[in-house]
């Protein structure tokens, strides 16, 4: 059984490396794509952080993504 | 209503659109012949060109019962249900190739009946099915 | 009325969406697997190479619907100037160039084995070849050319004039003869495909849809997030 679905006839090579291929190929793409958001979401929260305590709130009040990302960004780290 | 800007650009890319779908259309036209990826018996007796030291494609049908296998040379007719040619060829072939099958062969003319192929693909069609089901239709037609 | 399409709202929903799709991802593709390499049948000429297709077929279609969305975007985002259309056109734009180039890779693959060569040159092969460079210049076009207003237009016009080859890709099987074979799956019509064999290949364009959902939402939301940092700047 397990003998039979990796050699699949002569074609399990063919098979395989197709599937694995594009696995593969997807989960790293899937990685970089979620590092890149991961690092904007951070340099967005760096930088309201920066910002003065006057200015920090009107950001906050008025942008729900900045609300959003900030209070995201100081839960996980 | 539309603001002219709006208008404009819409102009501009309706004549860029046009344009390149005129131009496209004949490169296609003159490309025609080279695009088919294969000629089919029909094509090759109704062509006036058939130069014999040309390298072209056949395609069609594995005749049923043309298959001749004699040591490494196969022989074999592929037919379009209109129009046959003969073909010679000594190699391994796919595994898809079988009687009443899809092929193509690339190699050179002898002259319109006869073809010497250096290359043999299979053509896969479009169905899809279970061995099972096979069976049970090729029992119906009978 | 409108206050939907404003990126603020939207980024909302595109958190629930991308935390439904993980919830559901896994055991969709542990079942679209387990059907697509075990439960279904092998064919009947074929045999067990018929499995390349569950990955092959359903590539192909999302390449060749991404490039239909990102050019119906361009072209309105041409005309009629609208910022968002540009941000999603270029989102989607890198899983299309993806699916495409595997739709290319798998086929090759399958070529192998079932036609007995990598690769021919036939009209559907090199149209779809055409379609991944298409991808490859609106990418780089946005990528190279610093001036944005420029690149977005230049980027419209490729996008627009690539729409041409979508119908040529779609149609090729049918005005030359290709080595390709033609559509099993017609919209009008009885379908040449088995249904043990149409299932796991509808699951399989499922989970893929999904994944390119996922990947479009996280490359989208990167997009607003990077306007709004500069929108920060401005406050």
């Amino acid at each position: 059984m397990i003998n039979n679905l990796i050699y699949m006839d002569g074609y399990g090579i063919f098979v395989w490396s197709s599937f694995v291929l594009t696995f593969l190929v997807c989960a790293v793409f899937y990685y970089k794509t979620r590092k890149t958001l991961k690092k904007y979401e951070k340099e967005f929260a760096i930088e309201i952080e920066k910002l003065s305590v006057e200015r920090k709130k009107i950001a906050l009040e008025k942008s729900k993504v900045a609300s959003k990302v900030f209070s995201t960004y100081n839960k996980t780290f | 209503m539309l603001p002219k800007k709006v208008k404009k650009r819409a102009a501009l890319l309706t004549a860029i659109l046009f344009s390149s779908l005129i131009a496209i259309f004949i490169i296609l036209k003159t490309l025609s012949s080279n695009i088919l990826y294969f000629k089919s018996p029909t094509d090759i007796k109704n062509s006036q060109d058939n130069s014999i030291n040309k390298k072209i494609r056949v395609g069609g049908m594995v005749k049923k019962n043309s298959l001749i296998i004699s040591g490494a040379e196969i022989k074999f007719t592929i037919t379009d249900f209109k129009n046959e040619i003969r073909v010679s060829y000594s190699g391994t072939v796919p595994n898809l190739f079988s009687e009443e099958k899809g092929v193509v062969a690339e190699g050179k003319l002898q002259d319109k009946k006869y073809f010497i192929a250096d290359r043999i693909l299979a053509k896969h069609d479009e169905n899809y099915m279970p061995p099972e089901l096979k069976e049970i239709i090729k029992k119906n037609v009978k | 009325m409108f206050n939907f399409f404003y990126n603020s709202n939207i980024f909302i929903w595109i958190e629930r969406v991308i935390n439904f799709i993980n919830s559901i991802f896994f055991a969709l593709l542990l079942v679209a697997l387990s059907f697509a390499l075990i439960f279904s049948p092998p064919d009947y000429l074929q045999g067990d190479s018929v499995r390349i297709m569950y990955i092959h077929v359903p590539a192909a279609w999302i390449g060749l619907a991404s490039f239909t969305c990102i050019a119906l975007l361009s072209i309105l985002n041409f005309i009629f100037k609208v910022k968002n259309f540009k941000l999603i056109s270029k989102s989607i734009a890198p899983i299309g160039l993806m699916f495409t180039c595997i739709a290319l890779v798998t086929g090759s693959i399958w070529g192998q084995p079932t036609w007995g060569t990598f690769w021919a040159w036939d009209a559907r092969i090199t149209s779809m070849l055409i379609l991944a460079l298409f991808y490859f210049l609106f990418i780089l076009t946005q990528k190279l050319i610093s001036d944005e207003d420029k690149a977005n237009k230049i980027s419209s016009i490729i996008a627009a004039v690539g729409f041409i080859n979508i119908p040529i890709i779609k149609y090729s099987v049918e005005w030359w003869n290709t080595l390709h074979q033609p559509a099993s799956i017609k919209i009008t019509g009885t379908s040449t495909i088995h249904a043990s064999m149409l299932m796991p290949l509808l699951l399989m364009f499922l989970v893929l849809i999904l994944y390119c959902a996922l990947i479009f939402l996280m490359k989208y939301k990167t997009e607003i997030i990077r306007i709004k940092k500069n929108n920060l700047k401005r406050l």
